[in-house]
């Protein structure tokens, strides 16, 4: 990230300004369209040079083309193709007369494509201004202009006690505040090994050690809230039914640290995400939890939300610390970690949603409870999946690591429907492997899953029932690489698109050159996106072949 | 600190990056969205190098040496993603570079020279040569990021942006209104710096259309 436009951003900041994406954002809300007059105003408040600002402009999905007084955005995410392998685009395309990124004549409606509305419990999902309709006659309803919210299932709990899924009462906190302090509470929560729950699995403690050692004031954490992964709606259902677990493991977060501000990025696809956390915020406010000398310790906490604008890859922490201080939302090198330069330069810690939901408990109960919290397995604490429309109860569910697949798939969330049979799970989101049905008796934990080339990642199953076809949903998963890749690394920027290509030709495509484009990206690429796109194909690869259509 | 580039030691600073300390020591590592007056960004990934003791490949240019460190820039599969990524990057152009620019030259070096694996969509033609001294073709970007930071770091005129996203990346100068429109104070430090002429500085032989530009009467 450009040190220049990270201080032109700080200094933005510094005087109350909005960011340039916020700017951007609200004309689009305004007057539905980005035009040259709005980049021009967006450089001048937000202190960014007018290329900068156009170059922001053309980053993220929902600033790129001008839309309707009414804007539908179908979802292409893998839950939704899972469901009827696409055909619910394709009849609202017929249907309206549009084309993606285009606006009816009359400048009534305009159709675009987003990736994952949170319900993937209730495939297909459509959005409809501010209203998602999902499931069967979601189309019809949205083209009648009669789309109705669709509804969400409630979540449960697999644990004696609830934890996760158990409203919060800062009562962790309380404990931190008045018998802890941030020392012991930071070693609790090292003694914890909370694994992050974003992807990547890195401890939580020793991030928060690292970034508290920092040089340099103040310090931020933020919350990563960009569950992009198509097929995932746990941190939705975090952040709009349990809000102040969230908010709680933030200021706990803060409090270890010696941070004293927090951000939350949510993403455009959840339109309740941010009015729901603000009015939570308002209400911690009132009652003491956030503010100047919380609960009169002497320690001082504000969180603030921002939301996001369509883009999968600003979920990758670089690229989401890019995208809070308003610019395009590409990947950085690192080092530097966000720990040592992040917000502002400054020290950061950037935690996902869940991971923070998980800190409470710790403070409340401490280390060794959280440990026992999955007894058969190593890894500590207890987990939130959830299922795609093709299972008979899909929701979000809290569950103990070491479970099986089997398990989860068949008596937790019920089989499939009809009876159908599973051919593949794709397990922990886009950049996570496909586990075959052979192999459902594979535990639900990072070793095991990491065995079977698939991982826990972000904790969503999406079963495949037997109607789908590999070669299709090969084709699906790489048009959502190459669309998502944020452009900067060479291997994937050019290679997804090429390895989307050779699959989506009516062409056999050679096994040995698609093998060699797929070790480039795994090697090469600067971030997960790039590296872990090939994981799936692996597997298809690996358990699918014949359905590939291969060559040597 | 001392490191081992290829069997050979050399001493380095704390905070040294391999790449710089390849340098010193008088071995080559390619580059292309390198350049030793800019910020490393670590965008094109063929100056992989492998590390003993790492399983994969690291990028020479933002990897800061450890002491007692033995770097093989020979290593096969660093090698290898060199070779690939090259490969995409010359099947994404509508042309071959000229020859004297760093893409070719890095190019012929690691021998990609065969037909590219990987061929497929190229970028389509645009051409912006209204400016007198500098002229845009952004077919040739290779979306190396070069360009944009030196206007950023060297210059401070903050002209140039990167655009797009995925394949679609590429550079555009102030809102996408050329050079003449935005904020460039024509110092040259884009073209300078560009690998594959997508910006270059318009040669004299060209003369005759820049005093028509000029004056008005051409481009
Ligand atoms: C392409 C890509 C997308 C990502 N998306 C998310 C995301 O939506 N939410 C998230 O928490 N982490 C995401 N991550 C992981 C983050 O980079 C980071 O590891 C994580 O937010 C750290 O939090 P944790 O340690 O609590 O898991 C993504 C990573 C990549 C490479
Ligand atoms: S791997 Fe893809 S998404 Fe990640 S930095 Fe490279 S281009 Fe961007
Ligand atoms: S114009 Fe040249 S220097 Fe700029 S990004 Fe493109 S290839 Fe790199
Ligand atoms: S709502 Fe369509 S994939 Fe999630
Ligand atoms: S020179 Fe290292 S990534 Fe480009």
């Amino acid at each position: 990230m450009s040190r220049n436009l990270v201080e032109f951003a700080r200094r933005g900041d510094a005087t109350g300004a909005q960011t340039a994406l916020e700017v951007l954002k609200q004309a689009v809300v305004d007057h539905r369209e980005v035009t040259d007059e709005d980049r021009r105003r967006a450089a001048q408040i937000s202190g960014l040079p007018e290329a900068t600002v156009y170059g922001v402009s053309t980053f993220y999905d929902d600033l790129l083309a001008p839309v309707g007084r009414r804007h539908v955005r179908v979802c292409t995410g893998t839950a939704c193709f899972a469901a009827n392998g696409g055909a619910h685009a394709d009849e609202l395309r017929a249907g309206l007369g549009l084309e993606f990124g285009e606006v009816s004549d009359d400048g009534e409606v305009s159709l675009s494509e987003t990736v994952c509305l949170g319900f993937c419990h209730s495939s297909p999902a459509v959005r409809s201004g501010d209203l998602i309709d999902a499931g069967d006659g979601a189309v019809a309803r949205v083209l009648d202009d009669a789309a109705t919210a669709a509804a969400e299932p409630a979540w449960r709990s697999l644990l004696p006690e609830p934890v996760l899924t158990k409203p919060g009462d800062w009562s962790g906190l309380r404990r931190a505040l008045t018998e802890l302090g941030a020392e012991a509470l930071l070693t609790e929560v090292e003694e914890a090994t909370v694994r992050g729950r974003g992807g990547a699995g890195f401890p939580a403690g020793t991030k928060w050690r690292f970034a508290r050692n920092a040089s340099g004031a103040p310090k931020y954490i933020v919350v990563n809230g960009d569950e992009g992964d198509p097929g995932s709606y746990i941190d939705k259902y975090l952040m709009e039914q349990n809000p102040v677990r969230l908010l709680e493991g933030v200021v706990l977060a803060g409090f270890a640290v010696g941070a004293t501000r927090g951000f939350i990025l949510t993403r455009s696809e959840y339109p309740r995400s941010k009015p729901v956390l603000e009015r939570a915020i308002a209400q911690a406010h009132n009652d003491g939890w956030l503010g100047t000398n919380i609960q009169g310790s002497g320690f001082d906490f504000d969180i603030e939300v921002i939301e996001g604008a369509g883009s999968y890859v600003v979920g990758e922490e670089t690229a989401l610390l890019a995208c809070l201080q308003g610019l395009r939302g590409t990947v950085s090198a690192r080092p530097p970690f966000p720990a040592e330069r992040g917000v502002h330069g400054l020290p950061t810690v950037v935690n996902n949603v869940e991971t923070l939901a998980n800190i409470p408990f710790i403070a409340a109960h401490g280390a060794a409870a959280y440990r026992a919290l999955s007894p058969d397995s190593e890894t500590n604490g207890s987990k939130l999946v959830c299922f795609n429309e093709r299972f008979n109860a899909p929701t979000v569910v809290e569950v103990p690591f070491g479970i099986t697949m089997r398990e989860l798939c068949e008596e937790v969330a019920g089989g499939l429907r009809g009876g159908a049979g599973i051919k593949a799970l794709q397990i922990g989101g886009p950049l996570g492997g496909i586990l075959p049905a052979s192999k459902l008796d594979t535990r639900f934990d990072f070793d095991d899953l990491a065995a079977e080339g698939c991982m826990v990642g972000h904790g969503s199953i999406v079963a495949f029932d037997e109607r789908t076809n590999m070669r299709e949903l090969a084709v699906h998963l790489l048009r959502f690489g190459a669309h998502e890749s944020c452009g900067k690394c060479f291997p994937c920027r050019i290679g997804l698109r090429r390895a989307h290509d050779m699959f989506a030709a009516a062409e056999p495509v050679s096994r040995s050159r698609f093998e060699q484009l797929l070790d480039a990206l795994e090697l090469g690429s600067l971030c997960a996106h790039g590296s872990g796109m090939p994981a799936p194909l692996r597997s298809l690869l690996d358990h699918f072949p014949a359905e590939l259509g291969l060559i040597d | 600190m001392r490191v081992t580039i290829d069997g050979s030691a050399v001493e380095v600073e704390p905070g040294t990056t391999i790449l710089e300390a390849a340098r010193q020591a008088d071995t080559w590592i390619p580059t292309l969205c390198f350049d030793e007056r800019l910020a490393p960004f670590g965008a094109c990934r063929v100056c992989m190098v492998g590390v003993e003791g790492n399983p994969a490949p690291v990028p020479a240019c933002t990897t800061p040496c450890r002491d007692g460190m033995n770097v093989d820039t020979q290593d096969p599969a660093s090698r290898r993603v060199a070779t690939a990524v090259v490969e995409l990057v010359l099947s994404e152009l509508p042309e071959p570079p000229a020859a004297h620019t760093e893409l070719a030259q890095v190019a012929a070096r690691l021998e990609v020279t065969d037909q590219p694996r990987w061929p497929g969509a190229t970028h389509p033609v645009r051409q912006e040569l209204d400016h007198p001294y500098l002229a845009f073709r952004h077919e040739l970007c290779i979306s190396c990021g070069r360009c944009v930071r030196a206007c950023d770091e060297i210059q401070g005129a903050f002209a140039l942006t990167a655009v797009g996203r995925g394949f679609e990346a590429n550079v555009v100068a102030g809102m996408d209104s050329g050079f003449r429109e935005s904020t460039c104070v024509s110092c040259g430090a884009c073209a300078d710096t560009c690998p594959t002429d997508a910006i270059s500085e318009r040669r004299l032989i060209e003369f005759g259309d820049v005093y028509a530009t000029i004056s008005g009467a051409g481009a």
